[in-house]
């Protein structure tokens, strides 16, 4: 189904600026940190290790106790027994399960670990005593990067396990050794892509207010899952999970960092009970870019095996990822791992596929599902290869990838792990990408003079697929047991004909408030200034999963749409009984309920409002009760498949090695477009964080494992001075297989930005025969490519 | 660490304020927890990400880098003086029509950044606007949508939009 979502009586589909916005602007948004705090407000401040790995031998916190202001001290000893420990994963074939006590009592395992934790009457005296707390460390050997944890001496970090790989994988299919044996070129290399921190503007925090009379506690935490995170805080501290609130308030940014229960919320709440006060705690960035879950550091040996003609045949994959000290809750060790298998295949016709895939457990940040988790770097590698097969077989890059993208008459397409391809416009998107980056101008001109002013000039291409909206059967299958995988919506008219819609997700910043209110409005045929979508918090509406891998769209705009549709037919049926039409003819559009193109036939949609709350002389239909609201939850078939070309253009200065993208183009298509505006910005801003990582961004260890970056003077960010003007042109083939017709996007834009921009410094880097293979390309990198060679003209 | 208190007075958003306040409290926590003007936020605390600026003496700054007890007898404005009512004003305008906002958590500074631009120059070209922002991080919208909105912003006030604010 190919359909254009633009009924110009419909919502959805429409380019709205969003609802949320006005406060926002005004600076009367309310982040964790704004909320109101009673009087009586105590501070929480952790004590960090300052090594990667070391034994604790002691902890005296006898001065921090008596410093100004100071409440209590907390060690880990103080929770042993009283908080059970964090597991992340379950007994199954491939995972060696740990136990994380929520505060480390004799090991710490990576720099930023809490030791302990001060409670006092302010941030700045609770900081004084932290200072004051004596930690006795018997430093260990540290394990910074796969190959040393992976030595057979090296030191085994978590009891109970028998080496440091925490999962691993493998997979093959029928047929896979003899049709690689036989190709005619096979291109090969190892890519590594490197640690990164997600800095999310809003670093981590949370509030925990604690009503004794009732029992009760009001936890409020920037998180991308409120309800994962209330079920982990019952479960672990014994507490009845009714007794739990949870707010994701105004969120400051998540990208999947924020999508992890962390020990800090457990501990804050277990506080605030214990103390019988409120109690606070809000990183500072430094801790931040120590301790929220950083990501992307794997290594990918792929090799991608080919015909003369340029035909795909098979690739063969051996994955490591280096996943940090702990395995986070929910998504445990398998999380980058297991995804960075399954996404490698992309967007063409590749009959075979072989991996091993490990998820490696060192002494540094544990590490997670970082936009995109293992996609970019998996894409990375083979949209990389793919370009040099191209040089290496006489190819166009553009034609090797023509010869071999998915068509039409390919769909639906089961690729090489098994996932189906229902719907999408693989060779389309690049098409149009392609002809709006003027691309085969570019390479007359590049052929014509490589360099016509000075600076090296190269086009990357890169062709991805992102799998959003993942439901309850694919995590299961993944082994991931506790992320539920559905959202749910409860849609209730009011009185007075307006609707207030609480959905089980939560936004940070994604345009929810507005998107869901243009599903439910074009739904109850009501304007959206009529629908209010309240979402983040577990002491309102339906109970549900969070806001992560790309699935906002599709699982909670699913149960809206669902939700709205069961209130729809309620309507439907008490105005045929007063209109006298059947509910079938009956349409909602504009406030009015009428029949079909009988517009004189047809009364206010307020009217049925007021009806169904006897508020109103006639009566309902015999059998119909009182209300108008309804719930659903909705759990998506299969993951939905997105699909994307982009095209970049860059400049490189041959003499400081500094890297300008001059032309940024995206082609998608993410199914029915609910907000075109919204998606253009979920792209935008990741593309730019993809480029970010490509040529700034690097976290730095050193070789004890000490972080190098623990400031934005050194953890480089990209501004909007080196950020590119992006074209981004909408594709809409709506997936079959979902609830309107939705795909995801929020990844979709680091993935591709990540081969596009390398296969562009590599093609500018060309006439030096560089081989891209690690990123970042920072100048210095992209010095070295130069000198690696000397040009060949 | 002194905690004694000291007495400064000043201007906030238009309204006098005096208070006691310990030497080492910094601008950004006086104005968040004192004054609970929290459309002030802090990203990193160290000067770099931009979303704690105001406006002190008619110059933006950075309030996490600033004291408060600096701040005896001057005249400080923060985002919530933009539109405490009625309309937004027509930066903030233009951030919402072209969607330049996402989590909002970096917005107030961006909003303090470009009112200090357009009041200096009327007609930034995209360069211009490009550099002016470097000094503030968005992490959500790859900062195209807010220059496409500064861009628009300036050219409703050379249509004559009253004023910058």
């Amino acid at each position: 189904m190919s359909t254009k979502s633009d009924d110009p009586r419909g919502l959805i589909g429409r380019r709205i600026p969003r609802k949320e916005d006005d406060r926002l602007l005004r600076g009367f948004g309310t982040y964790t940190d704004d909320v109101e705090e009673p009087v009586g407000t105590l501070h929480a401040v952790f004590v960090m290790s300052p090594h990667a790995h070391a034994r604790i031998v002691s902890i005296d916190v006898g001065e921090a106790q008596q410093s100004e202001g100071v409440v209590a001290v907390y060690t880990g000893a103080d929770f042993a027994g009283r908080v059970k420990p964090i597991v992340s994963d379950i007994e199954q074939p491939g995972y060696q399960p740990i136990n994380r006590v929520i505060m480390a009592t004799d090991r710490v395992r990576f720099v930023g670990e809490a030791v302990a934790v001060v409670v006092a009457e302010s941030r700045y005296l609770a900081e004084d005593a932290a200072d004051l707390v004596r930690v006795d460390y018997e430093e260990l050997a540290p394990v910074v990067d796969v190959d040393q944890a992976t030595q057979p001496d090296a030191p085994v970090l978590h009891d109970g396990t028998t080496d440091n790989v925490l999962f691993q994988a493998s997979y093959k299919t029928a047929g896979f050794d003899e049709v690689f044996a036989a190709a005619d070129h096979v291109v090969q290399d190892t890519f590594q892509s490197h640690r990164l921190a997600v800095v999310a503007l809003e670093p981590r925090g949370c509030f925990a207010v604690y009503d004794r009379g009732h029992d009760r506690l009001t936890l409020w935490t920037s998180t991308q899952i409120p309800h994962i995170v209330r079920t982990a805080i019952a479960n672990l501290l014994d507490w009845d999970e009714t007794r739990l609130r949870v707010i994701a308030p105004d969120v400051g940014g998540g990208f999947g960092t924020k999508a992890y229960v962390y020990p800090e919320e457990l501990i804050v709440s277990f506080l605030a009970r214990e103390l019988q006060a409120p109690v606070k705690w809000i990183s500072d960035r430094r801790e931040d870019l120590m301790t929220s879950a950083q990501g992307r550091e794997y290594r990918f040996n792929v090799a991608l095996a080919f015909r003369k003609d340029g035909t795909l045949l098979a690739a063969k994959a051996k994955i490591d990822c280096n996943i940090g000290a702990y395995p986070g809750f929910p998504f445990g060790a398998s999380a980058e791992a297991g995804g960075a298998a399954i996404y490698l295949p992309g967007p063409y016709r590749m009959p075979h596929y072989a991996y091993e895939t490990r998820a490696i457990t060192t002494t540094t940040c544990p590490s997670g599902v970082y936009r995109g988790v293992a996609a970019p770097a998996a894409f990375f590698a083979t949209e990389v290869l793919m370009d040099r097969a191209a040089r290496e077989l006489g190819f166009d890059p553009a034609d090797i990838r023509r010869k071999n993208v998915l068509v039409a008459a390919d769909l639906p397409y089961k690729n090489a792990t098994g996932i189906v391809y229902s719907s999408g416009s693989f060779d389309t998107c690049l098409e149009r990408a392609l002809e709006a980056s003027g691309y085969a101008a570019f390479r007359q001109a590049q052929t014509a003079d490589r360099m016509r002013d000075g600076k090296l000039r190269g086009v990357g291409i890169a062709n991805v697929v992102e799998h959003t909206g993942q439901g309850a059967s694919r995590y299961r299958q993944r082994g991931i047991l506790y992320v539920p995988g559905f959202d749910a919506a409860h849609v209730k008219i009011e009185p007075n004909g307006r609707a207030i819609v609480w959905v089980s997700e939560c936004t940070q910043g994604q345009g929810h408030l507005t998107s869901f209110a243009q599903i439910a409005a074009e739904q109850l045929g009501i304007g959206i200034d009529d629908v209010t979508i309240i979402e983040g918090d577990t002491g309102q509406g339906p109970y549900g999963t969070g806001t992560f891998a790309s699935r906002g769209a599709v699982v909670a705009g699913g149960a809206t749409l669902r939700a709205s549709q069961k209130v729809a037919e309620k309507i439907r049926r008490i105005a045929a009984h007063v209109l006298e039409a059947a509910p079938d003819d009956l349409e909602l559009a504009d406030g009015q309920v009428s029949v079909k193109g009988v517009r004189q036939l047809s009364m206010p949609i307020r009217e049925i409002a007021a009806m169904a709350h006897s508020m109103d002389p006639r009566a309902l239909p015999d059998g119909e009760s009182f209300g108008l609201e309804a719930t659903d939850y909705y759990d998506p078939p299969v993951a939905s498949i997105t699909n994307a070309a982009h095209v970049a253009e860059v400049s490189i200065d041959p003499v400081t090695g500094l890297v300008t993208i001059e032309k940024y183009i995206v082609a998608h298509d993410c199914g029915r477009v609910i907000n075109p505006l919204i998606v253009d910005g979920q792209i935008h801003g990741a593309v730019v964080q993809g480029l970010s990582s490509v040529l700034s961004e690097a976290m730095r260890y050193d070789e004890s494992g000490q972080p190098m970056t623990g400031t934005l003077m050194d953890y480089l960010v990209s501004t909007a001075a080196d950020a590119p003007d992006i074209t981004v042109l909408h594709e809409e083939n709506w997936s079959p297989d979902t609830a309107g017709g939705f795909k995801g996007v929020g990844e979709g834009g680091v993935i591709g930005a990540l081969p596009a921009a390398a296969n562009a410094i590599a093609d500018a880097l060309a006439p030096f025969g560089a081989r891209i293979n690690r990123l970042p390309l920072l100048p210095s990198a992209v010095i070295a490519l130069m000198k690696a060679s000397p040009p060949q003209r | 660490m002194s905690t004694a208190k000291h007495r400064i007075a000043l201007t906030v958003n238009g309204r006098k304020i005096v208070r006691e306040i310990e030497p080492r409290l910094l601008l950004s926590d006086f104005l968040r927890s004192e004054l609970r003007l929290t459309g002030t936020h802090v990203g990193c605390g160290h000067g770099v990400c931009g979303a704690c600026t105001v406006s002190i003496n008619g110059s933006t700054a950075r309030s996490c880098l600033t004291f408060a007890i600096q701040m005896d007898g001057a005249v400080i404005e923060t985002v919530e003086s933009l539109a405490p009512r009625g309309p937004l004003s027509v930066i903030q305008q233009a951030f919402h029509e072209h969607h330049a906002l996402q989590c909002g958590f970096c917005t107030p500074g961006f909003l303090m950044t470009a009112r200090e631009l357009l009041a200096r120059d009327p007609d930034p070209s995209e360069e211009t606007i490009r550099t002016a922002l470097s000094g503030n991080i968005c992490r959500c919208t790859g900062y195209v949508h807010i220059v496409r909105a500064i861009r628009a912003a300036a050219r409703k006030l050379a249509e004559g939009a009253s004023h910058v604010d």
